[in-house]
């Protein structure tokens, strides 16, 4: 944290002399002083309003009674929170309230959690000194047909929260206040059925209403707050990381709701639809719950004792028999730390083999290679918290607002304090349409535009020569390599105006703090590395990097991808980043486990599939993922896992390639076992177990360490911490974080020492590599290219509704209203021209295959270019992207193939 | 030279010069309203005007313009000649011809379409009193501008005052010069302008804001909607200063979408100002920037709170936040911004060109300047009126409005707007400013004037407002949003006769909790009506609540017809009147007499408060229901036969005097079956009736026909019965009585030489002149009084041969209590009126020989709203009198109540029940003026039958008075009776009139009778 020089201000509070900072609320700093004043319409993520009239207090010299949300503090200032005055004034304020409110508390789902309940006992208001006139509760409102919130207008004290969180907070826009005087009321705009408005069900409005007017349909009825449990975790989607509560009803054994709460970190209690709703999977009567071996070509039900024995056979057939290259392992970005750290453990020492991966490679592999490269470290290089005060965002190839909800709201909120936006994207994203500059350029065309914009910056003499000069490495060679690329014909290449670049290139040079997010539309490229090292480029071209605020930042796509990578589930690294070639770290690990390492130089989960054609690959033990669905050309996948002896999954549900495996293990998801991940912003944080897992399912690390120990490597540990502090003591920048220290809040690595308060921005005045190194990028095109018979470029990606396969997000019912089936976005020219209409069937198709999708004709993608999301099992768009990958890491190219689009 | 923009101050003025040369080379105007007279078909008059000047030839020099409004609205439309400065009102297209031929051809008034005052025209504009009792100055160019033409405002001076602050003037000392003029918002809180545009300049930041608020939304205000429409260049001009003055390149009118003229009007003008460079970039070559938008409020009343006006102009809901901030630091999109009302704004160019110390020489102390109000209600003149600040409620309802219409009287004025409050009758002569309005529990607010008479129920008129409040709610905050419905549902309840006594504590409660705990503007002073009328009226909630009794006759649930419910006898007055109608006079008079046994009398005596309330009242004049009971009782000749109580009767009651109250409850007890006994000390039957009214007004025969009625019914009536002792009447077997001894003895002057011989109270001398003892009156009479007894003793004495007669009467004719019609004949008859003169002695040597008057003049008024009469020093004089009649009120005697401990003494009167007239928990019962001081006969007559029903139901009955029945066919009427004007009474001539003692006025023929009758709207049957 940027330490502000902040005036002390010195007032008094009923008696209580009390010391503030200037520009805080009379509310704010009575709260901090532990002098309680009441209030249902003040939140500190929102601009007070004053509308609830409880916080009123007296301030002497001034007539009447003040808000004390709305009135800042001021030197010498004589406040009375809790006089007579205040106290009738309350008390008949909430009177009033009550008269107006449905006292329906036998059958709220709020009794016991609600502010005005409270408060009417604390004051001892009654309800029944004026008549009643609650509006009645049996109308339809705008939201009686959205499966995900429920709104009782009879319970609502019209506080504006969730309307004002919806505007301010989400920006979504959707929920506004109709009718006047008694009649007022939430809704939508135009009184739209409120999952059909612009709501994006985030459900901020439902934790952030103060009574029970608004709340979880799914969890009425299911537990008042007296009869749930709160545990709070991290959020197993993206990987924001967002705190958690699970909000469970232990005598149902159940995960009712999902709150969060202002203040923690880094989401401040704010959520998106997966966080707050797609928890229904947890419960899903789908999950495994018996382990299966296949018997015959069937699959049967088995006991834990046999088919950890079957799988164990059958791995240690393959790697006696096969050697290392006969057997891999794939870890999973879903599981915890501990269990990744295992995995690569167990793939190590009782594989002995370094084929060992995890999706890492189908997203970000590209990320850890292009910064590790320039920077010495590829991670995220700032944190979350940092983006508010970022005054010029530069977004190439992310669309946080859909697939990291909650760092898109960090953004909207430096949006709302000015900060100036560039966003470099092919679709129209909800950033894009609110850029200072959007930059629509064509797929796949990065490295031109970013070299172009360096040489612009360049020619103009804008960059940070110092900076160059001081932290730089080989930037000579990059400067004659930029020197002739020329704007206009980025400009053209890109298909976009060279005004546009110019200016977005000034625009970022001149932005101090200026910082870079990027996500999949960066890597997902067969140039995915050279575009990660070309932005690394820039921000080092122009000295943004290195500072609060402002450097290049990767927001990872899932819950615990970093974790994986830290962990060492990675064929070439060791757990925190410790080469596996380096003979120094292989004696200490093999000092650790206890035995050798094994040699072989493994590969990455897209190797793993080329092997397995190839019939090199014999045995593969699979956790947690579904390369079936989530690689490229699915088709090509089925047909070389086919080829391979033995299978194992562990997962959750019967995935797609778990219908392939030979044994099938049921595990515990995330709310059902301990165990950390760490965030984007490289933060370790605790996940804790709030319910039992059904069935016989068991946690991923008890049975990674059953199977080990059949195949020969013992593994045991009474709890995950155990497993932690092993890890910690391996790798040295996590060796201050500790269970303990993490209990609160998270901690963010490097975090060398116990007293370390870990680190929230990197390479501050040295980069981890030393100096920064300037790589010479040249521009390749994608791999393949729009022609005649496949005349479009199709991108996929990420929706916010849903999350990757969908497996998770699917289950849930607010999920599928919102967002019930695949679809395929195309622009209106094309559209009219194909005489594609909205909502039409449409048929797509590329060289690898076909799939049918509902047509969204929109002017969000560019003309001649197709996106779709590839979550959906029933129409898997895997099956048409292009199996070409990245040069280095073997990252495929989603982001652009050919493709052909018809009316069905 | 027109349309060239003006780069220079000189340019501005060379172009002015050059305008009002053309413009006098055509020398009569035609200036007609076209914008609030606009729906009563000015623009037709206009167009139709236009074409028959052509017809004329007189197109050439005759100019017609379509001008904003001329203030006088009750007379709509209004057309104003120009130079004759004649004002014609109600003018119709039939009429042009005339003014063409008379006015712009001779240059002479058309009588007939000018003000008229005693019959004379009035067709100078200023000499109308509406115009001489104002001061108009931000007014002064209204109605006499083309609003859609910049020319017509820039000869007339129109930014004159923008060029010097542009060009002359720092914007600091435009600051001062507005903030040294004491120049205090329009809008309605009254803060300094200059203050307020003071901080806005301080403000941080480069981005400045000034916007016009013209969300007028006050039920009844509509200054700035006229300004808008009549004069919108002055308000622009305003704008172009104050956003000199703060730094402001944009600025905004936010005006209600409901205003579509005046949104045109100052849309045009925005575009005219441009044109002649008033407007954009460098403004007058000044190298000023200022520009200005127009923005239309959807009608939310709540808008007109500067902050939640900010919202709207940003696109979001209208709703209110806390200040401070204050706009001036943080206002549209968080930029300084000073948000002035319409009229401020519009003041402002006067302030800046004739300088500071011109403004603040007109107002008060605090308040300084003109201050326009629209005037409304129940007031003759509605309109806009400009008056100097510290003008008195009176001033601007009487002197300008003209007074209260219909013989009503003025309540209450509803100053501010539903935000404000109601103003009584005793504040009418408080100096209006800012802050005396506000000590008189009302605010300024923005003008609004709504004038209230007796037919106004206050309780009604705090639910009327509440509601408006209510809806107008944003529903942002608690206190105001429930509190304002709590408060409505409450009022809701007592004007239904479902109130209780709690209530008007809850009342208060909320009222202060919603005042206290509000947010903005609108939820703070929503609780001023309710505490306000609670505050002045508070009677009127309690006799809804206590008596279940209206006292306007408003409360529809209540009264049900105000008519009936105005009679203290609830005689169904719709009833007997279709019955009249039908030529069914008999069944009529037996209608009346199932609630009032004195038809005969009432048709000549009565006050007819009936009539006051007459619904038909509120569109021409009232139905004459006075004059057809009496029709209905002179067509029946016979007395007739009441509906005998065919039982044994069981129960005696005593009833202390045979006047009206106590026959009528005599009547009504022998009608339930109660054997009734009533005592009169007298030897004639009727009490007041007699004594105090003449034979001339009440023949004797006709007073005796409806005592015989009273009789019939069963009732005991014995004369020269003094009773001293209640006790007695109950120890003889009495089982209640009812004490209606009447108020019977004069009050004094208390002036020497009272004693004098030839001084007497009016009572001796009626009952003299009455009982036949004094047949003769010599030499000159002086009467002191001015009511109906005094009048009464003046014709009297006229009658009797005086040589002359003079009624001193220290007040003015309006204030005199006495039947208008009454003052009038007696005039006719020769006796003179000698107002605001009271005799300070009485001179003579023994006898009476003069009286010593001094002048008097009216002050302040009393809680009545009457103005108190002072005399006024060294104004001494002496009238020569033989008599002098002293008739300045009576009293009664309260000797009964010695020796009988049930009945208590209340000041002057006698304590009793309001509703029962019971005294305490006694069998006694006591009624008519001995309770409520002198008052009417049908209110005795009401008190009688009140009783009657109380004493019956005390003894254990049922307190049924005769039921009433519907004879007369239920029909509403169709508008056709609209035509009907209300029917004269045969008028005798000054010679007949002085004549003797016969009866002075003639009833109904029976086709006027119908006529009359089928006036009646039967709003009884809505």
């Amino acid at each position: 944290m940027q330490m502000e020089l902040v005036s002390l201000v010195t007032l008094t509070i009923d008696d209580r002399v009390i010391t503030a900072r200037e520009g805080m609320t009379i509310l704010e700093a009575a709260n901090e002083a532990g002098v309680r004043i009441p209030h249902l319409c003040s939140d500190p993520r929102l601009a007070p309003t004053g509308a609830c009239r409880l916080c009123v207090v007296e301030i002497e010299g001034e007539r009447g009674l003040q808000t004390s949300c709305t009135r800042q503090v001021s030197p010498g200032m004589i406040v009375y929170a809790n006089n007579e005055n205040t106290h009738a004034s309350r008390t008949a304020t909430l009177e009033m309230l009550l008269s107006e409110h449905r006292v329906a508390c036998t059958t709220c789902d709020m009794d016991g959690g609600c502010l005005l309940q409270d408060y009417a006992y604390e004051y001892q208001a009654s309800e029944t000194s004026l008549p009643n006139i609650a509006l009645p509760c049996d109308l339809t409102n705008y939201s009686s047909g959205s499966e995900a919130i429920a709104y009782d207008p009879s319970k609502c004290v019209r506080c504006q929260l969730c309307v004002r969180f919806c505007e301010e907070i989400q920006m979504a826009e959707a929920l506004t206040l109709r009718g006047r005087s008694g009649y007022v009321e939430v809704t939508t705009g135009f009184d739209v059925e409120l999952n059909e408005s612009t709501c994006e069900i985030c459900g901020g409005c439902v934790n952030i209403c103060p009574t029970g007017a608004l709340y979880d349909r799914g969890a009425m009825g299911l537990g008042r707050p007296n009869d749930l449990e709160k545990i709070r975790t991290t959020c197993a989607y993206c990987g924001v990381g967002c705190q958690i509560d699970l909000n469970v009803n232990r005598r149902l054994n159940r995960v009712v709701r999902v709150t969060s709460e202002p203040g923690c970190v880094p989401n401040d209690g704010n959520l998106c639809v997966k966080g707050k709703y797609a928890f229904d999977f947890i419960h899903s009567p789908e999950r495994l719950t018996k382990p299966l071996i296949r018997e015959n070509g069937a699959l049967r039900e088995a006991s834990w004792e046999e088919a950890i024995q079957t799988a164990a056979n059958g791995l240690v057939a393959a790697r006696d028999k096969y050697g290392p290259e006969g057997i891999a392992f794939l870890s999973s970005a879903r599981c915890t730390n501990e269990e990744n750290y295992l995995m690569q453990k167990m793939a190590r020492m009782a594989g002995k083999t370094n084929n060992v991966d995890q999706c890492a490679t189908t997203c970000h592999a590209p990320t850890v290679a292009g910064l590790a490269s320039a920077f010495g470290s590829g991670a995220m290089t700032n944190s979350i918290s940092e983006i508010k005060n970022v005054q010029t965002m530069f977004l190439i190839g992310a669309n946080p607002t859909e697939a990291h909800p909650v760092v898109g709201l960090e953004m909207k909120k430096a949006l709302r304090i000015g900060a100036r936006l560039i966003v470099c994207d092919p679709r129209e994203t909800w950033m894009a349409s609110r850029a200072d500059i959007h930059i629509k350029h064509k797929p796949g065309t990065d490295n031109s535009l970013i070299n172009a914009m360096m040489s612009h910056i360049i020619a103009k003499g804008l960059y940070d020569e110092a900076f160059v000069e001081a932290r730089g490495e080989n930037f000579e060679d990059f400067k004659a390599n930029i020197a002739d690329w020329s704007v206009e014909q980025a400009a053209e290449t890109c298909s976009v105006d060279a005004d546009l670049i110019r200016r977005a290139a000034e625009m970022y040079a001149a932005g101090s703090p200026s910082a870079i997010f990027y996500t999949l539309g960066i890597t997902e490229h067969t140039c995915g590395t050279e575009n990660v090292q070309n932005l690394a480029n820039l921000a080092m071209l122009c000295g943004q990097i290195g500072k609060e605020s402002s450097g290049v930042n990767p927001i990872r796509g899932q819950n615990n991808v970093q974790g994986a990578c830290d962990m060492g589930a990675m064929a070439f690294a060791l757990p925190g980043y410790q080469k596996v070639v380096d003979p120094a770290v292989r004696e200490k690990f093999e000092g650790l486990w206890g035995g050798p390492l094994p040699v072989n130089k493994g590969g990455t989960v897209t190797d793993f599939v080329e092997k397995a054609g190839e019939g090199v690959l014999k045995a593969f033990y699979c956790v947690g993922e579904d390369p079936v669905r989530s690689e490229p050309n699915s088709t090509r996948v089925i047909a070389n896992l086919e080829k391979v002896d033995f299978i194992v999954c562990q997962d959750i549900f019967m995935s797609e390639t778990a219908k392939l495996a030979d044994v099938i293990l049921p595990a515990a998801c995330f709310a059902e076992k301990d165990g950390t991940f760490v965030n984007t912003e490289r933060r370790v944080q605790r996940v804790r177990k709030a319910v039992e897992p059904p069935g016989e399912a068991r946690a991923d690390w008890q049975i990674m360490c059953d199977i080990s120990t059949a195949m020969g490597y013992p593994m045991s540990y009474e709890h995950p911490s155990m497993i932690w502090d092993e890890t910690a003591a391996a790798a040295p920048m996590l060796a201050g974080i500790s269970y303990e220290r993490i209990e609160e809040q998270g901690l963010q690595w490097p975090c060398p020492t116990a007293d370390h308060p870990g680190t929230p921005f990197l390479h501050k005045e040295v980069f981890t590599r030393g100096k920064g190194l300037f790589h010479e990028i040249d521009f390749r095109p994608p791999a393949e290219e729009p022609d005649e018979e496949y005349p479009m470029i199709l991108s996929t990606g990420r929706t916010l509704y849903n999350y990757n396969v969908g497996n998770m997000t699917r289950k849930t019912v607010a999920v599928e209203q919102k967002q019930p089936e695949n679809f395929v976005e195309i622009h209106e020219e094309d559209a009219v021209r194909l005489g594609i209409l909205d909502g039409d069937k449409v048929r797509v198709a590329t060289r690898r295959g076909e799939v049918t999708a509902c047509a969204h004709v929109a002017g969000k993608v560019r003309p001649g270019a197709l996106w779709m999301p590839f979550h959906y099992g029933e129409s898997s768009t895997n099956l048409l992207t292009n199996d070409a990958f990245d040069n280095i890491t073997r990252t495929a190219e989603y982001k652009v193939c050919a493709a052909r689009i018809e009316r069905l | 030279m027109d349309g060239s923009p003006t780069r220079s101050p000189q340019e501005l003025a060379v172009l002015r010069e050059h305008l009002a040369s053309v413009q006098a080379g055509r020398g009569v105007r035609v200036e007609i309203c076209s914008t609030g007279c606009r729906a009563m078909g000015a623009q037709t008059l206009s167009k139709e005007f236009s074409e028959k000047l052509t017809t004329a030839g007189l197109d050439g020099e005759v100019e017609v313009v379509e001008t904003g409004c001329h203030g006088q609205c009750a007379r709509a439309p209004l057309v104003r000649i120009e130079p004759h400065d004649f004002l014609y009102g109600q003018m119709e297209p039939g009429d042009i011809d005339d003014v063409i031929e008379t006015t712009l051809r001779k240059g002479l008034p058309v009588d007939r379409l000018c003000e008229a005052r005693d019959g004379k025209a009035i067709p100078i504009i200023g000499d109308i009193p509406f115009y001489k009792a104002q001061t108009r100055e931000i007014f002064r160019d209204c109605g006499r501008v083309d609003p859609r033409r910049i020319e017509d405002a820039i000869v007339r001076g129109t930014y004159e005052a923008a060029a010097e602050a542009l060009t002359a003037m720092t914007p600091e000392q435009v600051i001062d010069e507005v903030t040294g003029s004491g120049l205090r918002g329009r809008g309605g809180a009254g803060f300094s302008a200059g203050v307020k545009w003071g901080l806005c300049r301080q403000a941080p930041g480069n981005e400045k804001y000034v916007i016009c608020n013209a969300d007028e939304g006050d039920p009844g205000a509509f200054m700035d909607r006229a300004l808008l429409e009549g004069v919108p260049h002055q308000v622009l001009e305003g704008m172009i200063i104050a956003a000199y003055a703060i730094g402001a390149s944009q600025g905004f009118v936010y005006v209600r979408a409901e205003y579509p003229i005046a949104v045109e009007h100052i849309t045009l003008a925005i575009e005219q100002a441009r044109g002649y460079r008033l407007l954009g970039t460098d403004v007058l070559g000044s190298g000023f920037d200022f520009d200005i938008e127009v923005r239309m409020g959807a009608g939310a009343f709540v808008c007109g709170e500067e902050t939640a006006l900010i919202a709207s102009l940003e696109g979001r809901r209208g709703m209110p936040r806390p200040r401070p901030p204050f706009p001036a630091r943080s206002g549209y999109l968080g930029k300084p911004t000073t948000i002035n009302n319409v009229e401020t704004l519009a003041t402002v160019p006067s302030v800046v060109l004739r300088g500071k110390e011109w403004f603040s020489a007109i107002g008060t102390e605090g308040s300084k300047g003109t201050k326009a109000f629209a005037l409304a209600g129940k007031v003759k003149n509605t309109g806009l009126v400009e008056v100097p600040m510290g003008a008195t409620v009176r001033e601007i309802v009487f002197d300008v409005g003209g007074g209260i219409p219909r013989g009503r009287h003025f309540k209450a004025a509803q100053m501010g707007g539903p935000s404000g409050g109601c103003v009584p009758a005793r504040y009418l002569d408080l100096p209006i400013d800012y802050d005396s309005v506000k000590e008189a529990g009302a605010i300024m607010g923005s003008g609004g004037l709504v004038v209230m008479d007796d037919s106004n129920c206050m309780v009604e008129i705090a639910r009327f407002f509440t509601e408006f409040v209510m809806d107008e709610s944003c529903g942002k905050c608690a206190p105001c949003r429930i509190g304002t419905r709590h408060m409505f549902d409450i009022l809701t309840r007592i004007t239904e006769g479902e109130g209780e006594l709690e209530d008007i504590d809850r009342l208060e409660k909320l009222g202060k909790s919603v005042k206290e705990g509000s947010l903005c503007g609108l939820g703070q002073t929503a609780a001023n009506p309710v505490l306000s009328t609670l505050r002045h009226f508070r009677d009127e909630y309690v006799a809804h609540i206590v008596e279940r009794r209206c006292a306007a006759n408003s409360c529809k649930k209540m009264v049900g017809t105000s008519c009936v419910a105005a009679c203290p006898a609830h005689v169904n007055v719709p009833e007997y009147l279709s019955l009249i109608k039908e030529g069914r006079p008999a069944e009529a008079l037996e209608t009346i007499r199932r609630r009032n046994p004195f038809p005969s009398v009432c048709g000549r005596a009565c006050d007819h408060p009936c009539e006051t309330f007459c619904r038909r009242a509120d569109l021409d004049e009232a139905v004459a229901i006075r004059n057809l009971k009496r029709f209905a009782s002179d067509q029946v000749q016979e007395v007739g036969t009441p509906p005998v109580w065919q039982g044994p009767r069981e129960g005696r009651i005593a009833v202390i005097g045979a006047g009206p109250s106590g026959l009528t409850a005599a009547y009504f007890l022998a009608l339930m079956g109660r054997e009734v006994t009533v005592l009169e000390k007298e030897e004639t039957i009727g009490g007041a009736l007699i004594t105090g009214i003449p034979a001339f007004r009440l023949p004797r025969d006709v007073l005796a026909r409806d005592v015989e009625y009273i009789r019939r019914a069963g009732v005991t009536i014995e004369t020269g019965r003094n009773v001293d002792s209640i006790q007695e009447l109950l120890d003889a077997g009495f089982d209640s009585v009812f004490v209606a001894i009447g108020a019977q003895e004069s009050a004094e002057l208390e002036v020497p030489g009272e004693d004098l011989d030839g001084v007497e109270d009016t009572l001796a001398f009626l009952r003299r002149a009455n009982s036949g003892t004094l047949t003769e009156v010599e030499g000159s009479v002086v009467v002191v009084g001015g009511g109906n007894a005094a009048i009464d003793a003046a014709r009297t004495a006229q009658r009797l041969g005086a040589g002359s007669v003079t009624v001193l009467y220290r007040r003015s004719r309006e204030e005199m209590p006495a039947l208008d019609e009454e003052v009038e004949g007696a005039m006719v008859e020769g006796v003179q009126m000698r107002f605001l003169s009271a005799p300070v002695a009485i001179e003579g040597n023994g006898r009476v020989g003069r009286v010593r008057c001094v002048r008097m003049e009216l002050g302040d008024a009393d809680e009545k709203g009457r103005r108190r009469p002072i005399p006024i020093p060294d104004s001494e004089s002496l009238i020569d009198a033989d008599h002098v009649i002293v008739a300045i009120g009576q009293q009664p005697n309260l000797g009964l109540a010695d020796g009988y401990g049930g009945l208590e003494v209340d000041g002057r009167l006698f304590r009793a029940d309001p509703v029962t007239q019971r005294a305490g928990e006694s069998p006694v019962f006591v009624g008519g003026d001995v309770v409520t001081g002198p008052s009417t006969i049908i209110q005795a007559i009401g008190a009688g039958q009140r009783a009657a029903v109380a004493i019956d139901l005390f003894l254990g009955g049922e307190g049924q008075l005769p039921p009433e029945r519907v004879l007369a066919d239920p029909v509403i009427p169709d508008g056709s009776v609209m035509e009907i004007t209300r029917q004269p009474l045969p008028l005798l001539s000054p010679e007949q009139l002085t004549g003797a003692f016969e009866e002075i006025v003639k009833g109904y023929s029976s086709s006027t009778a119908s006529l009359e009758a089928r006036r009646c709207l039967r709003c009884d049957l809505e």
